[in-house]
């Protein structure tokens, strides 16, 4: 128990770079990047967290009570909705892709040089 | 590269990696035990320095306050691209129908979808508008509270269907909305060096501890970050949805948008 | 408290290995919304209510529907160009 958060966002990044790289469709590839994604959350919040603190918002029980860490809680906090937004921007350039090439498999593209347009 | 290549790469690094991974997870602190002072001194400093009780606003939006202006910009460059990746290919007018799939039939909009959406869309719209506004004191924030208000302009959508929708948000409203905001919270941080202070630091009245209107320069920040999440989602499902929309002939001449 | 955090961190393994599985971009948008909302009681549970609010809204919500979103638009068969 003292280590499970750091093997389970070790597990999580582990099996979203799976995903990533035995991919044949890009949509089903950004999902498997947001697992990575979720994975730092998971450690972030794990190395923050203190057995019997409480949240870090001190409106119903006064300050001074023993709390969690704010600042972790910060980061992952703006990332995940910034993060939304950059799947999002991916998003967008699978579905361009698909306009362009007709396919959205990342194996089956050849990189610019290779004439197969 | 085969596929077969490729994981068997992985696999081969994943081999190399895991004796490492696993000395780091043994020597770093147990889970649950104190790490760092940092966290600590922030929530026994924040509440006398700050007035406000929401410690993580307080970081995100004072103490830290740099760093969130660095995630602005990325969201808003984020955004940026991927309105002009899809704008960008399909043009600025409005299409008429409805995309249509080959082969599918067409379901009628279900009444108790319509029904829930008429309860729940103005109920989230509120919801969105309380955690944004009471930022500094209960949980919540710009971030979250942007996010739900523009997730109850999709419950709108659904309820409503797609061009009552449209003409209800206007994509120039919301790029001003995105943009603006943006704006707001980088010069919000300029207006404490007119006074001779650094760039961010707190020069409005503080306000009273547990008050919705305690924090200070926090406030304006907040009110930067909403807006700016707000007409960033918005501004995303809108092109999303636009997408999927029914391409427009190419040979017709001057066809003017619908909606 | 301890049995708690224990199962949530399990059934997050359990949640992000059931995306990473799920090989039909459909089927996988179920599942990232699953993640999502697995994750948002694990930060409950880690003590992070202003987390917690914004991975619901973000992760059940928003990033679900733009996944579904980019789907039809590529199911559509548009001109290529």
């Amino acid at each position: 128990m003292s280590a499970a958060p750091w093997l389970v966002a070790a597990l999580l990044f582990a099996a979203g770079v799976f995903g990533i790289v035995t991919s044949r469709n890009f949509i089903h590839l950004v999902g498997c990047l947001s697992v990575c994604q979720s994975s730092t959350y998971v450690l972030l919040l794990g190395v923050g967290y203190r057995w019997g603190a409480v949240a870090p918002v001190f409106y119903d029980h006064p300050p001074g009570t023993p709390a969690v860490d704010p600042v972790v809680q910060a980061l992952v906090l703006t990332d995940i909705v910034v993060g939304a937004t950059v799947t999002a921007l991916l998003l967008a350039m699978a579905v361009r892709v698909h306009d362009k090439t007709g396919t959205l498999d990342p194996q089956a593209l050849a990189p610019f040089p290779d004439r197969r347009r | 590269m085969s596929p077969r290549t490729r994981v068997a790469l992985m696999a081969l690094v994943g081999a190399c990696l895991a004796p490492a991974v696993w000395s780091i997870a043994a020597a770093l602190p147990p889970f649950g035990a104190p790490t760092g002072a940092y966290g600590p001194t922030v929530n026994a400093l924040g509440p006398p320095l700050r007035h406000v009780s929401n410690m993580v606003s307080a970081v995100n939006f004072d103490f830290r306050g740099v760093d969130t202006l660095g995630e602005e910009f990325m969201l808003l460059g984020a955004v940026t691209g991927a309105v002009l990746l899809l704008r960008g290919a399909r043009g600025e007018d409005l299409a008429d129908a409805a995309g249509r799939v080959a082969g599918r039939r067409v379901e009628p909009r279900s009444s108790a979808v319509v029904l829930v959406c008429h309860l729940l869309g103005p109920a989230i719209l509120v919801l969105g508008l309380y955690m944004a506004l009471h930022a500094t004191v209960t949980p919540g924030g710009g971030f979250q509270g942007g996010v739900v208000i523009a997730s109850g302009f999709l419950l709108v959508y659904l309820g409503e269907g797609y061009r009552p929708w449209r003409a209800l948000v206007r994509s120039r409203a919301l790029a001003v909305a995105e943009g603006g905001g943006a704006l707001v919270f980088a010069l919000a941080g300029f207006w404490p060096m007119l006074c001779g202070q650094p760039y961010f630091a707190n020069v409005l009245p503080l306000g009273v501890f547990r008050d919705m209107l305690s924090g200070g320069l926090m406030l304006v920040e907040n009110a930067g970050v909403a807006l700016a999440v707000t007409g960033g989602f918005a501004i995303l499902f809108l092109e999303f949805l636009e997408e999927t929309r029914a391409p427009r002939p190419r040979d017709e001449p001057g066809s003017g948008g619908g909606a | 408290m301890r049995v708690l955090v224990a199962l949530m961190l399990a059934l997050t393994l359990a949640a992000g290995l059931g995306v990473v599985l799920s090989r039909d971009p459909r089927r996988q948008v179920l599942a990232m919304a699953a993640n999502g909302l697995v994750l948002a009681l694990l930060f409950f549970a880690l003590q992070a209510p202003d987390v917690a609010l914004s991975e619901l809204t973000v992760g059940t919500a928003a990033t679900p529907l733009l996944f579904l979103v980019a789907l039809a638009a590529v199911r559509m068969n548009r001109p290529r160009k």
